[in-house]
């Protein structure tokens, strides 16, 4: 089927070698692959595969060694540091395993941050960091410190976060390795809910069986390749219907 | 907390550096700044001539003595335009049941608007030269320090004691003058002033305490000064008020510049301590650094943020340092001790301290801005690297950092 839109994530043969002294550590070795916008995708492999690296080039954090990033048909290469900054503010957000959010500052300060960046005014900041909020049940603790919130509430605030810029891809690095199972469930739901009523695409890396089965795609990666690519649910048909593999 | 005591240390290290230079160059400014304002009272055209004191003068003598015919010589010197002569005598004045010191004067009153600029009377008259009974009296005389009110009136009597020459003396108040302040040795407010004729009766000396020498012109001075020094030798003291200006102006520029160092050395040890905290922030956040590359701030925007902290260190330390320097400049600031200008220099009468004069600080809008601009830019200097290290840092790094 043709594609009218560019893909949200794109890369071709893209490989990141690491100097470490005077040895080169190849972490990607010409990896090629293709997410279409809305999919929910998930990231395996053992420790050092490059999944992490993947990750970083994919959110435009790192440049690769050789190769070409596209994100939402923009080629990465052609940017500048500035203009990367740029890109990562209006279409990538970010999740991580340890939350990341800014101790001193509340709730919907931390969900402004974005915001700021891109010198929106007061007003419109909160408007949006609230409404965001909300979406993900937490208006009412919008002035909490994230010490005063649970490890889910305040993984819930960095989900909000990622999404108060309207992002084309939210990058998900072990977005629950720091919860129990039950918030993990409760994260998981938040972000499966927000992949289909808003068509975010998201690519969470984890190395949780439980965690890649509530999403639509699995890559899993191992020595800088890509090991395998498969859809386990069908792109439109999902809410824990029909499983294809 | 900690980075909010942190915060206040640093600003407390600017404010003390900027107090410093403020509190300093003020005061020496003021020091300065009164010592010209006293000599002017008496002009750059005026030399005050005096017998030598005793140890200093030629030939034995105990005491070099001035009299009439020292008048003469005086007047004789090319470019001298006026020769005044005049007594001084520490007195005792009874006022109100109380004894103020002071000094009777004998010299023309009407001579002395001419010898003190802007010098003017109150209420009364000058009374004639050949009346010695009246006196013109000093703001200070009328209205005593420790009274609320004027003790003494035009066409009152007056009394005091001239140590052991003369005492019970009483004139007749015909003048009061209009509050002047000190001028070199001698506060005229606290003086009583007769004529010269009536001091020479009273004081029953035909030797003058002194003369002033008018010359027709500042250029002159120095010439003149040099002839009277050719003829009497070291048996005089000179005082020339322009010269007091300047070395007093060349000393008070010396001191303010090395005062003001001072303090720009202390602002400089504030800025190392404004850098050390930087870098202990900037090494703090770097998760938070991180964070904030991911979601989008340019390297530019992250070294905005934290230069932005340091200004903010600068203007509030600016801020508190001026207005801590200010008061402390009024405390350091006091009493110009004039009495030890010019070589066996002594008071009036001989051997009594000479009043001093006061000089508050002199705050110049140009030192206020400096007070207030210079923590700032210290501010921002120190902040620099600390700030740039923070908008290089590698988003990936930072955010694993521990």
């Amino acid at each position: 089927m043709m594609q009218s839109t560019p893909a949200a994530v794109r890369t071709v043969d893209v490989t990141k070698v690491y100097k470490i002294g005077h040895l080169d550590f190849p972490a990607l070795r010409g990896v090629s692959v293709k997410i279409e916008k809305g999919e929910l995708t998930a990231i395996i492999g053992p420790s050092g595969s490059g999944k992490s690296t993947l990750l970083n080039v994919m959110g435009a954090l790192d440049r690769p060694t050789t190769g070409h990033i596209y994100i939402d048909g923009v080629d990465l290469r052609k940017l500048s540091d500035d203009r990367l900054a740029l890109l990562r503010n209006r279409k990538i957000g970010f999740v991580y395993q340890s939350f990341n959010l800014i101790q001193r500052l509340t709730a919907s300060e931390n969900v402004q941050m974005p915001l700021i960046a891109r010198a929106l005014d007061m007003k419109t900041r909160q408007a949006r960091a609230l409404k965001v909020l909300e979406s993900v049940d937490l208006g009412r603790k919008s002035n909490k410190r994230p010490s005063e919130l649970s490890g889910g509430e305040q993984q819930r605030v960095a989900i909000a976060r990622a999404l108060v810029t309207q992002p084309t891809i939210v990058i998900a690095d072990e977005p629950t390795g720091n919860l129990d199972s039950k918030t993990t469930g409760f994260v998981l739901d938040l972000i499966v809910q927000i992949n289909k009523t808003l068509r975010t695409t998201f690519i969470i890396v984890t190395h949780n069986p439980e965690v890649a089965e509530r999403t639509q795609r699995i890559i899993s990666i191992r020595d800088g390749l890509v090991d395998k690519d498969q859809y386990i649910h069908r792109l439109d048909s999902f809410s824990g219907q029909e499983k294809l593999a | 907390m900690d980075r909010k005591v942190r915060s206040a240390l640093t600003i407390l290290g600017i404010m003390i550096g900027g107090a410093i230079i403020m509190a300093l160059v003020a005061s020496s400014s003021g020091l300065s700044a009164g010592v010209n304002s006293q000599v002017s009272k008496i002009g750059a055209s005026t030399l005050i001539v005096r017998p030598a004191s005793a140890g200093f003068v030629q030939g034995g003598q105990s005491q070099y003595t001035l009299s009439s015919q020292d008048t003469e010589i005086l007047q004789h010197i090319p470019d001298v335009s006026l020769v005044v002569p005049y007594y001084s005598k520490n007195v005792q004045i009874s006022l109100g049941g109380q004894v103020q010191s002071g000094t009777l004067w004998g010299i023309e009153p009407k001579m002395l608007p001419v010898l003190y600029k802007g010098l003017s009377l109150m209420a009364g008259s000058y009374p004639a030269a050949t009346d010695p009974t009246a006196a013109v009296i000093g703001n200070g005389v009328a209205y005593p320090v420790n009274s609320d009110s004027q003790l003494i009136f035009v066409n009152q009597a007056i009394s005091m004691n001239v140590g052991s020459t003369a005492k019970g003396l009483t004139f007749l108040v015909k003048g009061i003058f209009a509050q002047y302040g000190s001028v070199l040795f001698t506060n005229i407010d606290n003086n009583v002033y007769i004529s010269f004729q009536a001091a020479q009766i009273i004081l029953k000396t035909p030797y003058y305490s002194g003369f002033f020498v008018m010359v027709d012109s500042p250029d002159n001075v120095a010439s003149v000064q040099a002839a009277i020094q050719s003829q009497y030798a070291a048996n005089v003291n000179i005082i020339n008020a322009g010269s007091i200006v300047s070395s007093v102006t060349a000393i008070t520029t010396q001191m303010t510049v090395f005062l003001g160092a001072i303090g720009a050395v202390s602002l400089f040890v504030a800025a190392v301590g404004i850098a050390n905290t930087m870098f202990v922030s900037v090494m703090e956040r770097t998760r938070e650094i991180g964070v904030l590359k991911a979601i989008g701030y340019k390297g530019s925007q992250i070294m905005s943020m934290f230069l932005s902290e340091a200004v903010l260190t600068g203007i509030i330390g600016g801020i508190l340092g001026t207005i801590l320097g200010y008061g402390l400049a009024f405390m350091l600031g006091g009493d110009i001790p004039l009495s030890s200008f010019g070589r066996g220099f002594r008071g009036p009468g001989g051997g009594a301290a000479a009043p001093g004069a006061s000089a508050p600080p002199v705050f110049t809008p140009e030192l206020i801005i400096f007070c207030l601009a210079f923590p700032i830019l210290v501010s921002v200097a120190a902040g620099l690297y600390p700030a740039w290290r923070a908008s290089k840092m590698n988003p990936i790094t930072a955010l694993k950092y521990e």
